[in-house]
């Protein structure tokens, strides 16, 4: 290099140049096809993260979510751009009385990706596989759902390990597997449509049972066959073609033998671009057809330039948590009301929310069963929250108060926004707000720990059951809030065991009420999460449960 | 040369030690852990706390240091938390992406830098000159990541000729040999993923050269400038040699040593440009994956990363050391 003239160099970089301009001609001519007349273009997708495993089972994550609905089917699903819990694999499903007996009738005629049938074995032995894994399998890590929704195992290696609560699987006739569980609880029938859930063929189950977790704590090593695709095969819409992890390229394929109406794409591409702006910008230049989680503030822009931007409905909360250890004025009810009154949560919702986002009554959004009209409320009444204090004796109130530095929610768009509204609101009844921000990865430990007096956090559903949203809070201790109510505590473990649906929502609806007297937290918003995508797609019906099913999705 | 050689070899040991002792403290510091990046929002303070203790985060420091230092000595350095995957996979999975974005940042560095650094030294004073030592001050001003989102607005939004992400286009049928896509392309003579994967490296390349550029530019033209002045260069000269030989032999040469240096801390800092880099682009290169193992606090990822990273780091200036001594015969004999 140093023994050549300068020349040289430049004639290089001539090269390059002519080079990069060669190949700016060909990535333009490769953008140009994605008009999508072509139904064989094949569908890009942006996500914030890139998908973990093949084998929804192993992982508790999001991502992984969106690619395994797409190619596993659960028995039970939610419906299609709502929350109601329809027939997935199963046309339909009864339940025992006790809620412990759950018989499913699968769909006739329905084909596994690698050509087995699915029938009642097929589901029982998904099941019996899962309640008999052992080793790094039951780490929680590694069977978060399984464990969250039936407890343990067949043998429990550790001793933190909970009890099963599932007692067998058995097929009562080709198409009809029984499921038996030691008790009712109200995850049930939502935790039967959980994507971790998804069943897979006979053929498929044969050529993995011998693989392992290996490895320990920390530090395990994930089976082949979730990281290499060409094993699992499922019966959805698409099939698993490659996961090209250098690029973080999930591809799918239309699976032609689909039970139901097949997908719109004959090819869709999942690929990770965890950078916000950087997802709004390929979709701009094209490079991407859809992406997920929009930032509320370009909504309108998006929009404005022709793209679609459907909305999701509402199925989140937004709160701002009275920690009742962290600061002795928020253990009396009067304060805690008090401050409710404060804050204008009216104008939050309109000067700070995406369009669509509304007040909340109570902790959970009005499109669950079990939300309630009779609730006690809490206006916007400055002048009454002042008398309040007064009462109380905290005229001098002093709180800290926290919010999130770094990120943004489904929930919770500018966190610092909606933190400034409230704090103005406080301090205009005479409170003095101390403000504190962290990290996201540190707040949610530190709020977590009960070491926020005043904090904003909020909740996405899981599954559509009141008690995914109020029971995760209030069944029991919770430092996060940390009171002690062993009434509300009871009658929450009494409403989730209640297996009979009715009486189970009238429960729920009289625990909102309670818990809003109670007032553990002022439930301040829900709001709205939204999608994209490009002006030449015809999107999915959108899921407030963030559960698209793309194969509805087609080019126009 | 070799004991020179051997000496420098033998000072990497307590670097590299004092670095990853440096690296361990840095991460045990950071705010959060593991078990919140692992475990749902919902999960109970029981199931978080096992989790922890199996991950032997309750051992003190020094045990969970001697533990780190052990496994790394046996080229072990854990499992991403967030992938499952083997630390040391991950990063030669991603490793081809960054080396092919950092070869061509260095490529378009090199070759614009340093013949616009002399040129702007011989015409000292002219419109070049000026624009050369204007432009490579902004370059240096202005943040990597700022540049890029103007690259990618101006060159891949608005006008499309390059694309704005992604290091191939979707889709793209590809052969993968080695994981570098260029030279993958090029033995399999796919020539169609040859000009993608090059006309995916044009923006983050040109925002990943704009410092290393400007350094070069400036050190460059300062250097030379320096070296002319010398009374060496006008002797050979006034012997009446040719133009080019003193050029290169006497000016060219001598000039080089501290732009060499340059070049190879430059090298070692493009990994740190490549987190925002990539991260605008989107590219699926190393830079990208810490920057996702951060938000989740992936400690293996990070502290596995980081690591290799440092030593490369480190190796390139052990290169830099040595070729300077081929340059430069004063150095070996110190």
């Amino acid at each position: 290099m140093l023994r050549k003239s300068p020349r040289k160099p430049l004639a290089l970089l001539a090269a390059a140049t002519s080079l990069a301009l060669v190949a700016t001609a060909c990535a333009e001519s490769t953008r140009e096809g994605g008009g999508g007349a072509d139904s064989s273009e094949p569908f890009v997708f942006a996500a914030a993260g890139s998908i973990s495993t093949l084998d929804p089972f192993l992982t508790s994550d999001g991502e992984t979510y969106r690619y395994s609905r797409q190619v596993f089917e659960t028995l039970l699903r939610h419906e299609s751009g709502g929350s109601e819990i329809v027939g997935g694999l199963a046309e339909d499903w009864e339940q025992s009385e006790d809620g412990t007996v759950w018989t499913f009738h699968l769909r006739e005629n329905v084909q596994f990706h690698d050509g087995d049938a699915l029938d009642a074995e097929a589901v029982c032995a998904n099941f019996d596989r899962w309640h008999n894994l052992t080793g790094g399998y039951q780490s929680s890590n590694n069977s978060y759902y399984w464990q969250s929704v039936f407890g343990g195992f067949a043998e429990n290696e550790d001793e933190d390990i909970p009890e099963s609560r599932y007692v067998s699987c058995e097929a009562q006739d080709e198409l009809t597997p029984v499921i038996t569980i030691t008790e009712y609880s109200s995850i049930f029938p939502g935790g039967f449509s959980l994507a971790a859930f998804g069943i897979m063929s006979p053929s498929t189950l044969e050529a993995i049972a011998d693989q392992e977790i290996t490895g320990e704590e920390g530090n395990y090593t994930l089976p082949e066959y979730s990281q290499v695709a060409g094993t699992v095969a499922g019966t959805g819409p698409f099939t698993v073609e490659e996961w090209d992890q250098d690029q973080d390229e999930v591809t799918l394929q239309r699976f032609d033998d689909y039970w139901g109406e097949p997908a719109g794409f004959e090819t869709m591409l999942l690929r990770a671009i965890p950078d916000e702006t950087a997802r709004r910008q390929a979709l701009e230049a094209g490079d991407i057809h859809g992406y997920d989680l929009v930032a509320p503030a370009d909504v309108e822009p998006l929009e404005a330039a022709g793209f679609q931007v459907p909305t999701r409905d509402v199925f989140n909360i937004l709160y701002m948590a009275y920690q009742q250890e962290a600061n002795e004025a928020l253990a009396d009810l009067e304060v805690r009301q008090a401050l409710a009154h404060a804050v204008d949560r009216q104008r939050i919702v309109d000067t700070i929310l995406p369009a669509g986002g509304e007040v909340a009554t109570q902790f959970h959004p009005d499109t669950l069963d079990g939300w309630s009209p009779d609730v006690q409320t809490y206006e916007y009444d400055p002048e009454l929250a002042e008398e309040m204090l007064a009462d109380a004796g905290q005229e001098d109130l002093t709180l800290e108060f926290c919010y999130p530095s770094d990120v943004t929610r489904p929930y919770m768009p500018a966190p610092r926004d909606i933190f400034d509204v409230i704090s103005a609101d406080l301090e205009a009844v005479g409170v003095t707000v101390e403000p504190v921000t962290y990290e996201w990865a540190d707040y949610i430990p530190r709020t977590n720990s009960g070491e926020c007096p005043l904090y904003l956090l909020g909740w996405t559903g899981d599954y559509n059951d009141a008690y995914n949203f109020i029971g995760t809070w209030f069944s029991g201790y919770n430092s996060e809030f940390g009171f002690r109510d062993e009434d509300l505590f009871e009658a929450m473990a009494e409403a989730s065991g209640n297996p009979d649906d009715t009486e189970r929502v009238a429960a729920y609806q009289e625990l909102n009420n309670q818990i809003m007297d109670i007032l553990p937290g002022l439930p301040i918003s829900s709001s709205p999460p939204s999608i994209a995508f490009a002006e030449n797609v015809n999107p999915p019906a959108v899921s407030p449960l963030t559960q698209e099913n793309f194969a509805e999705a087609s080019w126009k | 040369m070799l004991r020179f050689i051997v000496r420098r070899v033998l000072q990497l040991i307590p670097t590299l030690v004092g670095l990853s002792i440096l690296l361990f403290v840095w991460l045990q510091r950071l705010p959060g852990g593991p078990e919140y990046a692992l475990l749902p929002d919902d999960a109970t303070d029981q199931q978080r706390a096992s989790l922890r203790s199996s991950l032997g985060l309750d051992e003190p420091l020094t045990v969970q240091y001697l533990s780190f230092l052990r496994r790394i000595l046996q080229g072990d350095l854990g499992t991403s938390i967030a992938t499952g995957r083997p630390v040391l996979e991950e990063f030669l999975t991603r490793f081809p992406a960054t080396f092919e974005l950092a070869v061509s940042a260095m490529l378009i560095a090199v070759t614009v830098g340093l013949p616009l650094g002399y040129l702007a030294a011989r015409r000292r004073g002219t419109v070049l000159d000026f624009a050369a030592v204007g432009g490579s001050l902004v370059g240096i001003c202005t943040p990597v990541f700022f540049l890029a989102f103007i690259l990618k607005v101006v060159l891949a939004e608005r006008l499309g000729l390059f694309p704005s992400a992604f290091r191939l286009s979707p889709g793209l049928n590809r052969t993968n040999l080695s994981g570098f896509a260029v030279l993958d392309g090029l033995r399999t003579g796919e020539w169609d993923v040859v000009v993608d994967a090059l006309a995916h490296l044009v923006l983050p390349g040109l925002a990943l050269a704009s410092i290393p550029l400007a350094v070069i530019v400036r050190m460059t033209r300062a250097s030379v400038l320096e070296v002319l002045e010398e009374d060496y260069v006008r002797t050979a000269d006034a012997k009446g040699l040719h133009r080019n030989t003193v050029r290169t032999r006497h000016v060219m040469r001598n000039a080089m040593l501290p732009v060499v240096t340059a070049i190879g801390l430059l090298t070692g800092s493009l990994f740190a440009g490549a987190v925002l880099t990539e991260s605008v682009f989107a590219f699926p290169g190393i830079g990208s994956f810490i920057y996702s193992a951060t938000q989740e606090r992936d400690y293996p990822v990070l502290t596995g990363f980081i690591l290799i990273i440092a030593t490369v780091y480190v190796f390139i200036n052990l290169l830099v050391d040595i070729s300077y001594s081929l340059l430069d015969p004063r150095v070996r004999a110190q």
